[in-house]
């Protein structure tokens, strides 16, 4: 196996054929060659959290991840949540609360938030803070993504 | 030149792999391993991913009551395993202390002890746990202890056609035991940290992180505290032990002078931490 | 309180307008542009700090798959840019001057390929010795970095001379007299790190030009007319011949607002025929931007015994880097703020900034506040210690009266510290550390920073179904201006928020604006909205009084887009008028209103000025920080439990959104006073990746950060509003050292106060308490 790899991915609920040289990232597959520029590159070495998408389930970093690596999994951006409650609650209360500013940490934010409802359906000021620890943040101060994630939370076990 | 990637099924295949492309990189979790890549740092031929590989994955129980995790186990498994408790529950402090969440979902156990960073968590909590490690080469497989295991700065035992394949730890005992890390902000490598398990018998093994190619072990000293684990001068001398061990660098994570002053600290911190659980329980 | 109420817009935390874009991932930033038959541009920077270039060998490079141009310094003229100093070439051309500055540059059909070319570029340097700090620059002998700095245009000129870039000194009274008069003097040095911006975005560019050599520039940036003055300096191209445009920003804090690689981009783009994206690597990001200046404080200051701050002096030697920047206006900015929100008779600040062989140091959020701050606040808190005052009582004691101009004689016209104080005075007492090994302690620091400066503009244009479209050309960097200047759009004309557009920037049609810097949109650019829609306004009713055939002045704005005569029913909305105006009579409605900050910085009759770089500066806003800290012993690590920022804001047209700027700025002050610290090697950034150069996570955040915000109106304010982007991080350094003081008895001067700080500090005391 060489060169570029041809491969089929199930990408936001699609089954998606890609070709992409064999050691191209995640990232540079979905931006690039996917047009899907959610996922934002702020470092390419896994620490600011900006390209954060699902895979398989588990928000995991784009630009650390090999595209044909993810050959018959499940990837998921931003695209790929439509009418998700869950998502589309953490959206409404990011962008009322305060929790959005230049945006660019916002969508792997996201990402991270709704694994974190999945798993815990209201959680703790300190369980949001960890589960968002990996997604950095310059302009908010942490403080209002916080609570937009627990206010998402609470309408959406209501 | 294209780079490719083989997804082997089996560690005999990985291993086949390897003979054929000796130039490519065994491919874990890629936490480390594509960051270094898209740095710049390492450029790979080639990856060889061991993903598809079911028996890397999981934690099992040995008949001897020992644990066996697989090498391709994410940190995510390790932070939320049941079985990692007691004696070992550092090791599950450890894994939840590495990075962030994100990371913790690709990185593996097997992948960090492979890279070797003297930051990286697993390093000290395995020592301190007396894991030992089975590498496998074509003739076969073999265990080291993680005093063998760790030769120098980012760098093992494990030879270019060899695979690491699972972290092997003894039964769990009653402990405690807890890991502690000294860093400048969550999720980043160690300045320095410190794990400790206590026994039953009034006795302690206790390893240092980040301060020296390895973890920094002594058997010795362990010995000498053995029953005295409230008696500061004994604390003090297991700590000196430690420090006369110490190799550390100057870093933008801390002086080696300020790694030297913090491994008696941490360790007393640490172990008053354990004594007041233990009183507790 | 009552005009509160009553506002439709003004005062109301309404969601920023961009938001739903931003949450759906949609929204696109610069690196998300694509232009047909665009190339992908990559840079290669200098390996050595300082050196002259004798040659380049760019044969390899050219035949590299992929590649279409390659730019360096011999293909951009004699141009150079600066907003000070005109010394910064587009690309380094004769001379590099740091590590990492750009040498060269390649447009080729894939980043990937465009990378690979630049390490193919050969080019022959002859190394000179490098100055890697202003001590070694200002030593008898040091090599040159700007050996034409007596020729270079100078906007700003103030002893520019060998590697001195500029120097202040400002005075008011009499400060040698005075320190005999003082009970208690004291006099330190403290020192302040180099803080790296970390917008998670980082910096690029996209260029195009067209067949009439006509250049569209896209830029992550804080003023497109800033791009647009500094592509057209370096690269000598009329402003006529180029349009600057902004996606959406990924976060400025002062690194987008002079030019970073946009003229190499231009360049790119015009020698390859074809657009071109260049966008900077994470690690580029931070070696060849810019970062907040190291700062070497001397600070002094004398008090009775009564408390009552007699005279202060304030010295500083400061890093400039090798481009002069913005680095003037910090050190000016520093020592007019130096003195701090007292009346001190007797002060005299001054200070030098030096050429060294680092990337350029520049704006960054508080602009030199922060560092001289840092000095001077834990210098009161230590003042209030050693005559057993409370440091709230201290501070009240010096609070000038109504009234009373700045140092050297700017006006004030609102300040409401004394309620910031009053207001984190109230926060119950801290209790005492819950674990054994650790300590708490608790800081306190007051501020104040000014929002104002130079040109702004706002054109209101009504549509012709009565909606309306606002265009500034401030660009905003997220923190929320289009939302802010909508509001006083609509506030203004009484029309709900969503029948006001806002314009992107655009430098072909939008107004002038200076930039999205120094706290100023809300205030300079939010009058000029307020006096285009006035105007807006007038040309409503003049249009409705001839419809509704009454006189304008009976006519009044009715809410949500009509106009009616007062005391009546009888109304027409808004589209009824502007189809007047399109079809009938006196033309589509244009309201447009400019302005310059024109109020004095220097009393000359009050105080002396040398080398004073904002003559005419701005208005004051106010704050008072306090931090609760606890301190780990066993690592020295300091840890932030809660924190209050009570800030005069003027009026707070969205208090959501001056909450999130007082939070964020706490938390980027909270990186700087603890663990943000970048760090050479030599002439070598040491840390230029975010594996290495750590900012706070939100596990390092506290969550209990309150923002209090205070209210006392500028007179000429757009609703009474003044500045509030930077004040936030301005005390937040000294509150915490303040805070570490208290819990530790013991005082750091040096930033950060990293646990390995800390450590020492503690190892110190114990062996002074064994002696």
């Amino acid at each position: 196996m060489s060169g570029p790899v041809a491969f089929t991915l199930d990408l936001d609920g699609r089954s998606q054929a890609a070709l992409a040289p064999a050691d191209a990232t995640l990232l540079t597959l979905l931006r690039d060659g996917l047009g899907n520029t959610g996922p934002k590159r702020g470092c390419n070495q896994g620490v600011c959290g900006a390209c954060t998408v699902m895979i398989d389930g588990w928000p995991q970093r784009a630009c650390l991840t090999l595209a044909a690596s993810c050959e018959g999994k499940s990837v998921r951006t931003l695209e790929g949540y439509g009418k998700d409650p869950l998502m589309q609650s953490l959206q409404k209360h990011f962008a009322e609360g305060g929790a959005v500013q230049c945006g660019f940490c916002t969508t792997g934010m996201l990402i991270s938030a709704r694994r974190l409802l999945a798993d815990d359906p209201d959680p703790s000021g300190d369980a949001v803070r960890a589960a968002l620890s990996g997604n950095l943040c310059r302009c908010v101060g942490y403080r209002k993504i916080v609570e937009a994630v627990q206010d998402a939370a609470r309408e959406a076990g209501k | 030149m294209a780079a490719f990637l083989e997804r082997p099924r089996t560690v005999e295949e990985a291993l086949t792999c390897k003979a054929v492309r000796p130039d490519a990189r065994f491919l874990a979790g890629g936490a480390s391993l594509i960051a270094m890549r898209n740095a710049g740092l390492v450029v790979p031929d080639g990856y060889i991913a061991l993903e598809g590989i079911e028996e890397l994955h999981g934690i099992m129980q040995s008949p001897d009551g020992g644990l066996r995790i697989g090498a391709m186990t994410r940190h995510r498994l390790c932070a939320a395993s049941a079985s990692l408790t007691g004696s070992l529950e550092l090791v599950r402090q450890a894994a939840r202390q590495i990075a962030n969440p994100p990371v913790r979902n690709m990185g593996t156990i097997g992948g960090s002890l492979a890279n070797a960073d003297p930051g990286a968590d697993y390093p000290a909590a395995l020592s301190a746990a007396d894991a030992e490690v089975e590498i496998a080469a074509a003739e076969g497989r073999r265990r080291l202890g993680l005093a063998d295991f760790f030769l120098d700065w980012y760098e093992t035992a494990l030879g270019e056609d060899e695979l690491l394949t699972a972290i092997l730890l003894p039964a769990p005992q009653a402990g405690p035991s807890a890991y502690r890390k000294l860093a400048r902000v969550s999720g980043d490598y160690a300045t320095a940290s410190c794990a400790v398990v206590l026994d039953q018998d009034g006795g302690l093994r206790a390893a240092i992180g980040g301060c020296g190619p390895a973890p920094l072990r002594s058997t010795e000293a362990e010995t000498a505290i053995r029953g005295r684990l409230h008696d500061a001068a004994a604390i003090a001398d297991l700590g000196r032990a430690l420090v006369d061990l110490a190799d550390p660098i100057d870093d933008v994570r801390g002086s080696a002078a300020y790694r030297r002053l913090l491994i008696p600290r941490l360790l007393a911190s640490t172990l008053a931490h354990l004594l007041r659980q233990e009183q507790a329980a | 309180m009552t005009q509160q109420d009553e506002t439709l817009a003004v005062g109301k935390s309404l969601p920023k307008l961009e938001n739903l874009e931003k949450v759906a991932g949609r929204a696109a930033y610069i690196a998300d542009l694509v232009r047909p038959g665009m190339l992908h541009g990559a840079i290669l920077g200098s390996p050595l700090p300082h050196a002259r270039i004798k040659g380049y060998r760019l044969e390899a490079a050219l035949a590299a798959p992929g590649v279409v141009a390659i730019v360096t310094g011999e293909d951009v003229g004699a141009g150079l840019m600066g907003a000070f100093i005109k010394d910064e070439p587009a690309i380094a051309r004769g001379k590099v001057r740091y590590l990492g500055e750009p040498l060269a540059a390649v447009a080729a059909e894939s980043e990937a390929e465009a990378r690979a070319a630049c390490r193919l570029i050969e080019v022959e340097l002859e190394e000179l010795p490098a100055v890697l700090t202003p001590e070694e620059g200002l030593a008898a002998g040091a090599p040159l970095l700007h050996e034409q700095l007596g020729d270079y245009i100078k906007i700003f000129d103030s002893g520019s001379e060998g590697n001195l870039c500029s120097r202040s000194l400002f005075e008011e009274g009499a400060v040698e007299e005075a320190w005999a008069n003082c009970d208690l003097v004291l006099e330190e040095v403290y020192t302040t790190q180099a803080q790296a911006h970390v917008a998670i975005e980082p910096c690029g560019a996209l260029a195009e030009v067209d067949q009439n050599g006509r250049v569209t520039l896209w830029s992550a940036n804080q003023s497109v007319f800033r791009v647009q003055a500094n592509v057209s300096e370096s690269l000598s191209l009329p402003m006529s011949r180029l349009r600057c445009l902004t996606p959406h920003v990924g976060g400025g804090f002062g690194i987008k607002m002079e030019p970073h690689i946009q003229p190499i981009t231009v360049a790119l783009a015009m020698k390859a025929g074809r657009p071109v994206k260049l966008i900077l690597s994470r690690e580029e990001d931070f070696e060849i931007t810019r970062a907040r200046h190291p700062f070497r404080i001397r600070m002094k200051t004398g008090a009775t015994e009564d408390g009552l701050l007699l005279a202060r002096e304030c010295e500083v030697l400061v890093d400039c880097g090798a481009y002069a920047d913005d680095s003037p206006g910090v050190l000016g900015y520093s020592l007019l703020m130096a003195r701090g929100p007292y009346r001190i008779a007797n002060v005299k600040c001054h200070g030098k900034l030096v050429y060294t062989n680092k990337l350029r140091f520049g704006a960054y959020r508080g602009f030199g506040n922060p560092q001289v701050t840092f000095a001077g606040e834990q210098q009161i808190d230590e003042i209030a210690r050693q005559l057993d005052l409370d440091p709230f009582e201290l501070r009240r004691r010096n609070l000038p009266a109504d009234g009373e101009p700045w140092f050297l004689g700017a006006e004030v016209a609102s300040n409401g510290l004394a309620q910031c104080l009053d207001a984190v005075a109230r926060v119950e007492p801290l209790a005492p550390a819950p674990l054994p090994g650790r300590r708490r302690g608790r800081g306190l620091a007051v501020n104040a920073h000014i929002s104002g400066l130079l040109g702004t503009g706002a054109i209101v244009r009504m549509l012709e179904d009565g909606s309306i479209v606002l265009n500034t050309g401030a660009t905003d960097i997220g923190q929320g201006s289009d939302t802010v200047l909508a509001q006083i759009c609509a506030e203004a004309l009484a029309v709900p928020l969503d029948m006001v557009r806002v314009a992107s920037p655009d430098t072909d049609g939008s107004p002038f604006n200076w930039g999205t810097t120094a706290s100023r949109v809300t205030y300079t650019t939010g009058r000029a909205v307020l006096g285009a829609a006035r105007e807006v306004e007038r040309q409503i009713k003049e249009q409705a009084g001839h419809i509704l055939e009454c006189a304008p002045d009976d006519l009044a704005l009715l809410p949500g887009g009509r106009v009616g005569i007062r005391g009546t029913d009888r109304e027409i909305p808004f589209a009824a008028v502007s189809g007047r105006a399109h079809w009938a009579a006196g033309g589509p409605i244009i309201g447009s209103h400019s302005l310059v900050f024109e109020q004095p910085t220097l009393d000359p009759k009050r105080a002396a000025a040398l080398g004073l770089p904002f003559p005419r500066i701005g208005v004051f806003s106010f704050i008072a920080c306090l931090v609760d800290v606890e301190v780990e012993e066993a690592s020295g690590q300091v840890r932030v439990l809660e924190a209050w920022s009570a800030v005069d804001v003027g009026r707070a047209i969205n208090p959501r959104l001056v909450e999130v700027q007082l939070e964020g700025a706490f938390v980027q002050g909270l990186g700087m006073a603890l663990v943000e610290e970048m760090v050479w090697d030599g002439p070598r950034l040491a840390n230029p990746t975010l594996m290495d150069y750590k900012i706070p996570t939100a596990l390092d955040a506290p969550l209990d950060l309150h923002s209090i915000i205070i209210e006392a109106p500028e007179p000429d304010g757009p609703f009474g509003a003044k500045g509030a982007g930077e004040i936030g991080i301005n005390p937040v350094a000294a509150a915490i050292a303040n805070a570490v003081r208290d819990a530790m008895g013991f005082r750091l001067r040096d930033l950060p106060l990293s646990g390995e700080r800390v450590l020492d500090a503690i190892l110190a005391e114990e062996a002074g308490d064994a002696a």
